[in-house]
């Protein structure tokens, strides 16, 4: 009887993977039956107890043990398999580490490296709250979160800046912009650094002018007697001030917002630096009579005076200046902090001394107030020698406030630096980051890639981003499948073909069903959201997905149809090229997750082999050639019909399924089913269809690639092949954006979360993604060998120092165990 | 890994030489020979147990044992054990860049390895959280004692409670915190009132025909004096601990300020009584004037800046005696060279080395009053290699007590907020235990 449940379990294992969700009790009964349970997080395997995971059974990782249908694991976890008892979830791998020893130690611990925003999410994803930080850590995470949001702020700010300055309401707005730019940004053109530079010579003789107005020579005198300016040097002035408020005025007229403007630090120094000028006059003029009065000579000369400013006009050039502002203003707290620590030697210093000097004769320590003087010079170390002590007592005090203001000046300008260089350093990144936004935006505009602009989605907040998720999170758990494909059922091969058949064919038609309502749903969706996030974004690509979402569906059904002769064939084929079309990325991104990972070897190519072969398995292996060739046929009279948009899909992913198994092909097309049979244990009770099946394994696919190689040149990547393979999956990575924006929510979230570079350097520069991809074949060819080559090639011993094999072994020897099981409940059955 | 001998050829006394553990997932084959020596930790006990063939004994030591493939699972971490497997092979462990060094000690005692196996260059590392921690533990400690729920029963321990919470925590309601503004004022007003004071202009003649301070200014500095009076007495009243609050540097501070008003006062009582001389009176009231000065220490009683900068100078009273030390030196060797320099010169400035000290420290400080100065060719050179010299001893033991200063600034508002978020992860840990014991209860209940 144990043995009976053991083997229905399996049934059903095989039967969730074959894409029917499972019954609730072989759940409940594959968790009983296992103690521990393996996770598998972004490619990194993990093997906990579930007794651990129930330590927490509020958090993600918790209610998995509560699932106890297909539904409810599925929304918790993003992929399972019952009889690996594995489930997948597609997270960071590095930060599950540390969350998965909190589960085990009761202590949350971060890993150093990781970034504490990243870290953040992270532990939303798996329900855990960022309180139970180790304080340890707690500094760290806090402080880097609060310096994140910080920076965070202060983009949206600039990029609520940027988009401030629009220009639509009002009239003649292009050439107001132009003007605005002429007059504000110095780096847009020629002319305008031109105008910079004449504004700072400007700038510059406008203050020799004022210094030389003071010396005495060149100075007249007036009818009062009194000094006044030289008339040249008063035309020199007059045209100065003349650009200035020429200048400020064309600013205040081409800016878009004219309050902001007002309210502008460097635009309140121009005015100041202006206004004294027009006001000197004024005084002058209106009082002329009572010129001689002091009182008013004396306000004249403050605003001469204040005429000084406009040095300070030289900051809107000096990115320098502005930041030693900025310094200023951020560390007030410690400017005051040394002002308080002076203040307060002053006072301490001043009085002492003043205690011990006040009897002296002649002493100029009249008072403490009086003795502030000395105990400042002091205390800074300039020391005119205008005031000093002349007692013992007097100099000992001297010397101890030397001393006592050397340290106190020293100790908080170290943190004004401080400031001072990470504000500047800061700065300079800004200036990158904005030369890289703007090459985003240039690539958008071209319209070579549809990404949401990222920053516009963080200074929103997550929150839109995760609405919008959640929402398609429903329609597009159907279009989960073709990632539980993925998880192909290892043991279908020895069910009856008929069954089988039937069942997929009606999956095939469902997927078909459901799959065109729901992408319609998603599609507006996402361009809501696009609409939101992306305003630059071009209308012909939108057009695009629209089309194209229409067209694929065309094209299933257009294969469907047109292969309908051999019903079982026609079946399979219009699967193949559902998964083809939508699950491209999540083979690609597995295949790579595979490459990367050689901890996990086993996952996705030999799955890819099994869910093959179990297409195919009901096939007999004569008959394959023939059905190569048939579907060389439809794939190319297919081909010219689809869109330029669509054509590249399939060929991308054929072109990497082509290299995965060229090498395949070409070597151990053959000898690989004896190589197996070869490598296991020697009395398998292994029936011979399960052989067979290893032979067919690889047929289907051959003629999948052949079909491609139809079309794009075959070979090897290094020959002239590059070139056509090339354009094709340039095109292939416009449509993947696409694609991944349109039809897969997962994608949608790893785009959210890809980091923007990624973005740019598959959008702008066109070439670089097609390294990537092609790198990725090539990762494919490479794999593809070191797989085959392990698996049949050589005999197992000679492998044993590559990495993969530990984990190899087991994991064949279990999977034929398993299916030894099968073919014991089949006999049983009989 | 030379080391290792092959276990292969050994015939071990027990069986198999190879033993497969399973680490959260990561499994690794070891060998029998290579765990027994360090036969305390965990799989030595293993393996010793496993040559017993006692499942009974697996399952103390191991979270789960798989028959079939002889294979022993642990539930713990993969990365840190792959550091912490290093005991066996080098005899020292290095922490694997990016683990938190708590959570590997944590591991390493789940291995049953002993801490001293861990490698200098990361012992230093994990000290350096390790004190951390404990500053945030005393913090934890201070908050948690403010929050404390006086649950004392009599009254007047209410009301002393109240009081000390009242004058001692500005942050702790809206009264407090008018208080401690009110006290800062007060400094200030009696500090400037200090100060303004022994302005000539503002001071009237007494009866005698001798300065002395405004009545104003008296009538104020008698209002503040009282103020912080009444604030010291309240405060020792409320104090839980006598003894613990009058030996306080901040409570000395305050009873310094305080002393030698009232000094002044009853010693002006016997003075007007004649009981004593009168100029001794005057002296000695002109001595405890200066005292006062100390009022403007109360200041740092408000100033979360000057803590940290008596906390750096505590700390680096080393470095300042190294810098007193330095200084030292320099002004000896200085005004010696000086002093026999400037000897030649009929119109010297310097007259013995006791005068010129206080040139070497002008100099040195790069003050220069300019009230003395060399006038021979020797003694200018002299004077320049002084300075410099100067610069450099200055600047020299200034750098470290400038690191204490920024690092101890830097970290305190870190650890501040850490101290608070600590306080609130314990109450939540609390709140989550007694509900664990709700459920726990429920359960036996429904069992």
């Amino acid at each position: 009887i144990m043995e009976k449940s053991l083997a229905e379990f399996n049934k059903a294992g095989s039967q969730s993977t074959s894409s029917l969700p499972p019954e609730p009790v072989d759940v409940v009964s594959s968790k009983s039956c296992f103690r521990r349970v393996r996770l598998n997080v972004g490619g990194l395997p993990h093997e906990v107890l579930w007794r651990t995971l129930d330590r927490l059974p509020r958090t993600r990782l918790g209610k998995l043990q509560d699932c106890s249908s297909h539904e409810s694991l599925m929304e918790v976890c993003d992929d399972y398999n019952l009889d690996e008892n594995e489930y997948f979830f597609d997270r960071h791998p590095g930060a599950f580490t540390s969350i998965l020893n909190f589960y085990r130690t009761g202590k949350l611990h971060m890993m150093e490296e990781m970034c504490a925003l990243s870290f953040s999410q992270e532990l939303d994803y798996w329900g855990i709250d960022e309180i139970y930080l180790e304080s340890c850590c707690q500094a760290r995470y806090h402080q880097k979160k609060e310096q994140m949001n910080e920076e965070l702020k202060r983009e949206a700010d600039n990029l609520k800046d940027r988009e401030g300055e629009e220009f639509d309401n009002t009239c003649c707005a292009e050439k107001r912009k132009k003007l605005w730019d002429l007059l504000e940004k110095p780096s847009s053109s020629v002319a305008a650094k031109i105008l910079a530079i004449i504004s700072i010579l400007f700038i510059v003789l406008s203050t020799i002018a004022l210094s030389l107005n003071t010396l005495p020579e060149l100075q007249g005198t007036d009818e009062f007697g009194q000094s006044t300016d030289n008339p040249q040097l008063a035309h020199v002035e007059a045209v100065c001030i003349a650009w200035f408020t020429m200048e400020y005025l064309l600013r205040f007229l081409s800016s878009p917002n004219k309050w902001k403007f007002f309210k502008g630090p460097l635009n309140v120094i121009d005015l100041l630096a202006i206004l004294p000028y027009y006001v000197t006059i004024f005084l002058t003029e209106s009082n002329k009579s009572v010129l001689q009065f002091q009182n008013v000579r004396r306000v004249v000369q403050i605003f001469r005076i204040m005429r000084i400013l406009r040095i300070l006009k030289l900051a809107r050039h000096s990115t320098g200046l502005q930041s030693l502002g900025f310094t200023l203003r951020r560390s007030y707290n410690e400017l005051g902090l040394l002002i308080l620590f002076l203040a307060m030697g002053i006072m301490i210093f001043s009085s002492l001394v003043f205690f011990a000097e006040k009897d002296e004769e002649d002493t100029k320590f009249k008072s403490i107030p009086a003795s502030f003087w000395w105990a400042t010079i002091t205390m800074t170390t300039v020391g005119y020698g205008d005031i000093y002590p002349k007692t013992l007592l007097g100099k000992i005090v001297g010397g101890l406030c030397c001393i006592a203001g050397v340290l106190v000046i020293a100790l908080p300008i170290p943190i004004i630096v401080n400031n001072f260089s990470e504000f500047y350093k800061e700065q300079k990144r800004q200036e990158k980051a904005l030369k890289r936004r703007e090459a985003l935006e240039r690539a958008k505009r071209n319209g070579s890639i549809v990404s949401m602009n990222l920053k516009e989605a963080f200074a929103r907040s997550a929150e839109l981003m995760d609405v919008v998720v959640e929402k398609n999170d429903r329609p597009h758990d159907n279009h989960l499948s073709p990632s539980r494909w993925k998880w192909s059922p290892k043991r279908a091969v020895s069910e009856t073909s008929s069954n089988r058949s039937f069942i997929v064919q009606d999956l095939g038609s469902e997927n078909k069903g459901r799959n065109s309502s729901p992408q319609k749903l998603n599609v507006q969706k996402l361009e809501e959201m696009y609409n939101q996030m992306a305003k630059t974004q071009s209308q012909p690509n939108l057009n695009a997905k629209g089309s194209r979402v229409g067209k694929r569906r065309d094209e299933i059904e257009l294969g469907t149809i047109q292969d309908h002769g051999p019903p079982m064939l026609g079946t399979t084929d219009g699967v193949g090229d559902m998964k083809s079309l939508s699950s491209i990325d999540s083979y690609i991104s597995c295949a790579t997750d595979f490459q990367e990972n050689s901890r996990f070897p086993q996952s996705t190519a030999t799955d890819l082999c099994h869910n093959e072969s179990n297409r195919s398995s009901h096939n007999p292996a004569i008959a394959l050639p023939q059905h190569s060739v048939a579907k060389t046929g439809q794939q190319s009279t297919r081909a010219p019909m689809l869109t330029p948009i669509i054509v590249p899909k399939p060929s991308c992913s054929e072109n990497a399924r082509r290299f995965l198994f060229s090498g395949n092909a070409s070597k151990s097309l053959f000898s690989k089913g004896g190589c197996r049979n070869e490598k296991e244990p020697g009395p398998s009770p292994l029936s011979d269809s399960s052989i067979l099946s290893d032979h067919s394994l690889l047929s289907p696919e051959v003629s999948v690639y052949t079909t491609a190689s139809s079309r794009t040149p075959p070979k090897s990547p290094e020959s002239t092949t590059l070139a056509p393979t090339v354009f094709t999956f340039h095109d292939s990575s416009i449509s993947k954006y696409i694609d991944a924006d349109t039809d897969d929510d997962e994608h949608l979230r790893d785009i959210s979360d890809a980091s923007p570079t990624d973005c740019l350097l598959s959008g702008s520069s066109p070439k670089r993604s097609i390294n990537i991809n092609y790198q990725r074949a090539a990762n494919h060819l490479e794999a593809a060998q070191k797989m085959l080559g392990q698996n049949c090639l050589f005999p197992r011993e000679g492998i044993c120092g590559v990495p993969h094999e530990n984990h190899f072994g087991p994991e064949i020897g279990r999977r034929q165990k398993g299916e030894r099981v099968r073919q014991n409940t089949l006999d049983k059955s009989h | 890994m030379w080391t290792i001998p092959k276990p292969r050829y050994r015939t071990s006394s027990c069986g198999e030489p190879e033993i497969t553990v399973n680490i959260g997932g990561v499994r690794v084959v070891l060998f029998r020979d290579v765990l027994n020596r360090y036969p305390e930790s965990r799989l030595a006990e293993l393996v010793n147990c496993s040559s017993a063939q006692n499942p009974e004994l697996f399952s103390s030591l191991c979270d789960d044992f798989d028959p079939g493939r002889r294979e022993f699972y642990f539930d713990r971490d993969p990365d840190a054990f792959k550091c912490i497997i290093d005991v066996y092979y080098f005899d020292e462990i290095h922490i694997k860049h990016g683990i938190c060094p708590i959570c590997f000690i944590k591991e390493m005692e789940f291995w049953k390895i002993d801490q001293s196996a861990l490698d200098e260059c990361c012992k230093s590392y994990l000290s350096e959280k390790e004190g951390e921690l404990k500053e945030i533990a005393s913090k934890v400690k201070v908050i948690l004692e403010d929050m404390e729920v006086d649950q004392s029963a009599t009254g007047t321990q209410r009301c002393q409670r109240f009081l000390w919470r009242l004058m001692e925590k500005p942050g702790s309601s809206f009264p407090a915190r008018v208080v401690a503004i009110a006290s800062f004022l007060s400094v200030l007003v009696s500090a400037v009132v200090m100060c303004v004071g022994t302005i000539p202009e503002l001071q009237v003649t007494d009866a005698e025909g001798e300065l002395v301070e405004h009545p104003t200014l008296e009538a104020i500095e008698m209002g503040c004096m009282l103020w912080f009076t009444a604030e010291y007495l309240l405060r020792l009243a409320s104090s839980p601990n006598k003894l613990h609050f009058a030996l306080s540097f901040m409570n000395i501070v305050d009873f310094m300020a305080i002393m030698p008003f009232y000094v002044v006062l009853s010693l002006t009582y016997l003075g007007t009584s004649s009981m004593m001389e009168l100029g001794n009176v005057q002296q000695a009231v002109q001595a405890l004037r200066i005292m006062r000065i100390a009022r403007v220490f109360k200041l740092a009683r408000h100033s979360s800046g000057l803590q940290t900068l008596t906390y750096a100078l505590k700390k680096s009273l080393k470095e300042l005696g190294l810098l007193l030390m330095y200084m030292g030196v320099g002004i000896f060797v200085f005004s010696a060279l000086g002093y026999t320099m400037e000897q030649s010169h009929p119109e010297t400035l310097f007259r013995s080395i006791p005068q010129s000290f206080w040139w070497a420290i002008i100099t040195m400080t790069t003050v220069g009053y300019g009230d003395i100065y060399p006038k021979t060719t020797l003694g200018k050179c002299n004077a320049a290699v002084s300075f410099l010299c100067g610069v450099i001893a200055i600047a020299l033991p200034i750098h470290p007590i400038i690191n204490n200063f920024v690092v101890f600034y830097n970290k305190q508002q870190v650890l501040e907020t850490a101290a608070k978020h600590e306080v609130e992860l314990m109450e939540l840990k609390s709140a989550g235990d007694e509900r664990r014991k709700n459920s726990d209860k429920d359960d036996t209940y429904r069992e």
